[in-house]
């Protein structure tokens, strides 16, 4: 182990290691008791609502209502760490599944459950190109894309992933195109790639075409061929209160759905 | 469940992973001698910057990393831009993007370990050799290089393990393509994304530390048998 250990100690010695050791050990921990007493709500949030959900947030906190803080991830992630004893107040999930995984777990208030977005799924290109195709069961996707991939979220795991296989499935694609997919670790990372011309094509929520002016929407997926993509949102098990509660109701609001409405979703 | 069979997933991302490292590793050698020798051997002004860029990766959220190889070395990145057209040569989406990934993650710690090598060695017999009429490359060849073996050595069993571990800049460089880019911490990740991948992901877990553990065991017992070869008893 010398050598090992050689290359290692002067890392370790290093007295800016130890400065910013201390200097961690001094940043306040913010602590994220119940909801109760405090001034904070946690919301743990579907990465593709990270824009609108901030925003409805600080709207929330504007009329004199306690601050949400919001942890956007996917939402796979997130109800992981929720079941791992994560401290967050509301959950918002991108796909129903994963509130049903919390709730076979007794992990959610089930009653305070609701369905609050929807979304759709879209076909996306780089801006430079133009290709004007429709989506309809007939086209030649595969043959479009040629050697190049078709860049989505992984169908194995993310939720964007999972209906775009559904619905290339029910227009008799994904046959062809199953060996040509870049399956990407969520949904933005799919828009990013195509954003930079790495693929040619990519699918995506018509949300996340929307935040970037580097891709086009050749056409939205038919409804019909893929299951209604809905965010369910609920109060997490014990974290019932007059805060969440207003928030929940806020959720529902004119000025909440406004918002959600300008940034692609649908609501219910 | 049979520990000891390995189900064809496992078999393919650890086949991907040792594959990629390897390749990671071997393409890190030559540049990787060259920059430790720079930094022990030569002082030039941006010396300093060029040891700060060399660490980067070790220091960057390797995500940022994917994302900085997109930029440059994807199918339309400055350098990848280029290679492409030139050479028709393309990192974008296949293994060969995984292995650079591996490589510029793992590289800082091969340089690391050569230099240190290259710095703790007897500078006199650079320059007897010197004195005796070898030329600079010679004195390379025949002294350096031989000398600073053991740092080599280590270097390449680290970057190795290190490659073998690699995720952040992977995925989001070449996606997590099954067969081409799916290595096993990638294959991990896709099970602990499933509701109900836990055994799977935990059985991988398993064969990813076997092997680190294996490759770094290896690392000491060659060190120490060099050492040994070199100083005789010690």
């Amino acid at each position: 182990m010398n050598l090992l250990l050689q290359i290692y100690r002067p890392l370790l010695r290093l007295r800016a290691f130890l400065f910013l050791v201390t200097f961690a050990a001094l940043i306040p921990f913010p602590g994220f008791g119940s909801a109760e007493g405090r001034e904070k709500i946690l919301i743990f949030s579907a990465g593709s609502t990270i824009n609108a959900i901030t925003e409805v947030g600080d709207l929330f906190n504007k009329q004199g209502n306690e601050k949400c803080v919001i942890s956007c991830a996917a939402s796979s992630t997130l109800a992981k760490q929720i079941a791992q004893g994560a401290l967050a107040d509301i959950y918002i999930s991108a796909n129903p599944k994963w509130m049903d995984y919390l709730s076979e777990k007794d992990l959610i208030e089930p009653e305070t459950r609701f369905d609050l977005l929807g979304n759709r799924l879209v076909l996306i290109e780089p801006i430079s190109n133009d290709s004007r195709i429709e989506i309809t069961p007939g086209l030649d996707l595969a043959g479009l894309l040629g050697k190049e991939r078709m860049a989505m979220g992984d169908p194995d795991h993310v939720p964007a992933g999972i209906y775009g296989k559904q619905a290339l499935m029910a227009l008799g694609m994904w046959d062809d195109i199953k060996d040509r997919v870049a399956p990407m670790k969520d949904v933005r990372a799919a828009l990013v790639m195509v954003e930079r011309e790495e693929t040619p094509f990519g699918i995506v929520y018509s949300t996340d075409a929307r935040i970037s002016k580097k891709v086009r929407i050749v056409d939205v997926f038919p409804e019909t061929s893929h299951p209604p993509i809905i965010y369910p949102v609920a109060i997490l098990a014990e974290k019932e209160s007059p805060a969440t509660k207003r928030l929940i109701l806020f959720l529902q609001s004119p000025e909440a759905r406004a918002v959600f409405l300008k940034h692609g979703f649908t609501v219910k | 469940m049979d520990l000891l069979h390995l189900t064809p997933l496992e078999i393919e991302s650890l086949r991907l992973s040792l594959w990629v490292s390897t390749w990671a590793v071997l393409g890190s050698l030559v540049p990787g001698i060259f920059i430790a020798w720079v930094l022990a051997r030569v002082r030039f002004p941006g010396r300093a910057l060029l040891d700060g860029i060399v660490h980067l990766p070790l220091v960057l959220p390797p995500v940022v990393t994917g994302y900085f190889l997109l930029v440059l070395m994807g199918r339309h990145g400055m350098i990848g831009g280029w290679l492409y057209d030139v050479t028709g040569f393309s990192f974008a989406f296949s293994w060969r993007g995984a292995a650079l990934a591996a490589g510029v993650m793992a590289f800082p710690l091969f340089v690391r370990a050569v230099r240190l090598s290259l710095e703790s060695m007897d500078r006199g017999l650079e320059e007897a050799a010197h004195t005796l009429g070898a030329g600079r490359t010679r004195v390379f060849f025949t002294i350096t290089l031989p000398l600073s073996f053991p740092g080599i050595l280590t270097g390449t069993i680290l970057a190795f393990a290190r490659s073998l571990g690699e995720f952040g800049a992977t995925i989001s460089f070449v996606s997590n393509i099954p067969g081409e880019t799916r290595t096993l911490p990638l294959a991990l990740y896709t099970l602990i994304q499933q509701p109900g991948g836990e055994v799977g992901a935990f059985r991988l877990c398993i064969i990813a530390v076997v092997v680190a553990l294996f490759a770094l065991m290896i690392s000491d017992f060659l060190a120490r048998r060099r050492i040994f070869l070199m100083h005789g008893e010690k």
